[in-house]
């Protein structure tokens, strides 16, 4: 057991697997733990499905266009910051209620993503099962793949590094940011622009489906013992990386969809740190 | 001419698209005025206290928080929200709500300077509440919690502070306790207090204005009985609509006249008219 579990790990692909969870459990980690807090999981949700309009839009693109370095993960990122413009924008707050739009902007992407890979000359260009985009497989991570990924997990720590202390009051207390000088429309922006950028991290480990589940069921784990959001974000990226390491490993044993096993194994993680909080709480 | 005042507002008329919810509203408060306003809901009172915190251009007239203009004037108005929802859950301690209060002074810079935390400790002590420093502000309760956003708002160093229905959440000897340290506090900054608790701020502040889409000042620093029958006069029809009548018929009822409303202090809290009531036989219900 000892010997095939090493030998296991010494798969290049294991390895990449084990990368994979690891960014995307940090990104995951800080950034849902504001998209908890700030209760915006559906707005999250507007966003992640959005991106698959750009990946549809990235084929289409490396087939008619010959772009070939048109990645389907940088499309997907281009429609997520998108979303994130719209459903920020003052003109479509005044004019249209915030889940109207979320859900519009939910189908749209999903209906673009559909007919643009339906357009796609198969053929030519070799598209991804669509699966595998829409609940992740964190078993063919690529090596460029991770490059990506730690860019954006990077350029997101830094973000947040340099801005917490006004995104932590933006989540807090909106009305007193304002009054503090923060600006909030500014800020609530950088917040959706941070959430397009997870998701593209998360595309390739559960997908575009099963995002919202990495950005709100750590997190929101989390919250059940966290003291502060700091400490909310540190528990959130271990338990992160704990289940995606043990959901991608048994996917691999059994041969199950990992996005899947990873998703369900997180929600359990949720409902057991839930009871124990309560009998916690009964105790104390 | 004496000092600058801490508010001054000139014929102000605010509202919202153009339609002026309070009109002509003359008000001076001095740098260690304790002003409370009360006054039925949908009087004005949040409209006024845009108003002064610059978040609601005027119509017409002028806001002036000591001589700038309300959004400059802003590093010296420290508001303490009324909480009647907040997220109870939500993962975040006192020392870093107190923290917050230093931000319109830190600017954008990332983190916080060594006197940043200065101040917010010395905040926490003026409220008496650095033992609690490491508590999550949802443990808190509501009266505790109310201190912490004092301290928040004189984190910030501010010259006046702007309370709004500061004692909505809690029972009747928090309140005094809150009103307690708002007077000692008004040795330093100017208060101005909005509630709808006629009773409480009687004997604490030391002007009183009624609101109802109009000012009714009684200018004078002095609480007198007289000043007291005005301004409980002026909003009698106002209370009718949006206070309880027995929060007026109270002070007429416990055997409290016009003898001890007549000298409440500056703030004293040993006020007889508001400390704890002893049954009086003689003073029964109402009929």
């Amino acid at each position: 057991m000892d010997q095939s579990f090493t030998d296991l790990l010494a798969l290049p692909f294991v390895q990449r697997m084990l990368i994979a969870g690891l960014l995307a459990s940090v990104a995951c980690g800080i950034v849902g733990t504001f998209v908890v807090v700030r209760r915006i999981v559906f707005v999250s949700g507007g966003i992640s499905h959005t991106a698959f309009g750009g990946v549809g839009l990235a084929y289409l693109a490396q087939d008619r266009l010959g772009w070939a370095a048109f990645d389907p993960l940088y499309g997907a990122g281009l429609f997520a910051l998108g979303a994130a413009a719209v459903l920020s924008s003052g003109w479509i707050r005044r004019r249209m209620r915030e889940d109207s739009a979320i859900g519009a902007l939910w189908v749209v992407g999903m209906a673009v993503g559909v007919l643009l890979l339906a357009l796609v000359d198969r053929s030519q260009v070799r598209v991804q099962d669509p699966v595998s985009i829409l609940f992740g497989n964190i078993l063919l991570i690529r090596a460029t793949d991770l490059w990506v990924m730690t860019a954006l997990v990077a350029g997101i720590g830094v973000v947040v590094a340099l801005l917490y202390k006004d995104l932590q009051i933006l989540v807090f207390d909106e009305g007193f940011a304002r009054l503090a000088g923060i600006r909030v429309g500014a800020m609530n922006f950088l917040l959706l622009v941070l959430v397009a950028l997870t998701v593209v991290v998360l595309i390739k480990v559960v997908g575009i489906v099963l995002a919202i589940a990495m950005l709100t069921l750590p997190a929101a784990t989390a919250g059940l013992f966290a003291r502060n959001l700091p400490a909310m974000m540190l528990l959130s990226v271990v338990l992160s990386v704990v289940i995606t390491t043990a959901g991608g490993l048994l996917s691999l044993i059994w041969d199950l969809p990992p996005g899947a096993v990873i998703v369900l194994l997180l929600t359990l993680g949720f409902v057991l740190a839930g009871a124990v909080r309560s009998v916690l709480v009964r105790s104390s | 001419m004496t000092r600058t005042p801490a508010i001054e507002i000139r014929q102000l008329s605010a509202g919202y698209g153009g339609l002026p919810v309070i009109e002509g509203i003359d008000l001076t408060v001095p740098p260690d005025g304790y002003l409370g306003i009360i006054g039925p809901n949908g009087g004005g009172k949040t409209t006024l206290l845009k108003s002064i915190l610059g978040l609601l251009p005027p119509i017409r007239g002028a806001v002036r928080i000591f001589g700038a203009d309300p959004i400059s004037g802003r590093l010296d108005v420290g508001y303490v929200p009324q909480y009647p929802e907040f997220d109870h859950a939500f993962p975040i301690s006192v020392w870093d709500v107190v923290l917050m209060g230093r931000r319109a002074r830190r600017g954008l810079a990332p983190g916080w300077a060594p006197e940043d935390r200065r101040a917010a400790e010395q905040a926490l002590e003026q409220v008496q509440m650095i033992d609690h420093r490491t508590d999550r502000i949802g443990d808190l309760s509501g009266g505790q919690s109310q201190r912490i956003y004092i301290a928040r708002a004189l984190a910030a160093q501010a010259r006046i502070l702007l309370l709004d229905e500061p004692t909505a959440s809690v029972d009747s000897r928090i309140q005094e306790s809150v009103y307690e340290l708002l007077s000692e506090l008004n040795r330093d900054v100017a208060i101005v207090l909005v509630t709808h608790d006629v009773g409480v701020i009687s004997s604490h502040v030391k002007q009183i204005a009624c609101l109802n889409h109009r000012l009714y000042t009684h200018g004078d620093q002095t609480l007198t009985a007289d000043m007291l029958e005005q301004a409980y006069q002026c909003p009698v029809d106002l209370i009718a609509h949006g206070v309880p009548h027995r929060v007026l018929s109270h002070h007429h009822d416990d055997g409290c006249g016009e003898d001890c409303v007549s000298e409440p202090g500056e703030g004293d809290p040993d006020d007889p008219g508001h400390g704890p009531r002893t049954p009086d036989p003689g003073h029964g219900e109402p009929t």
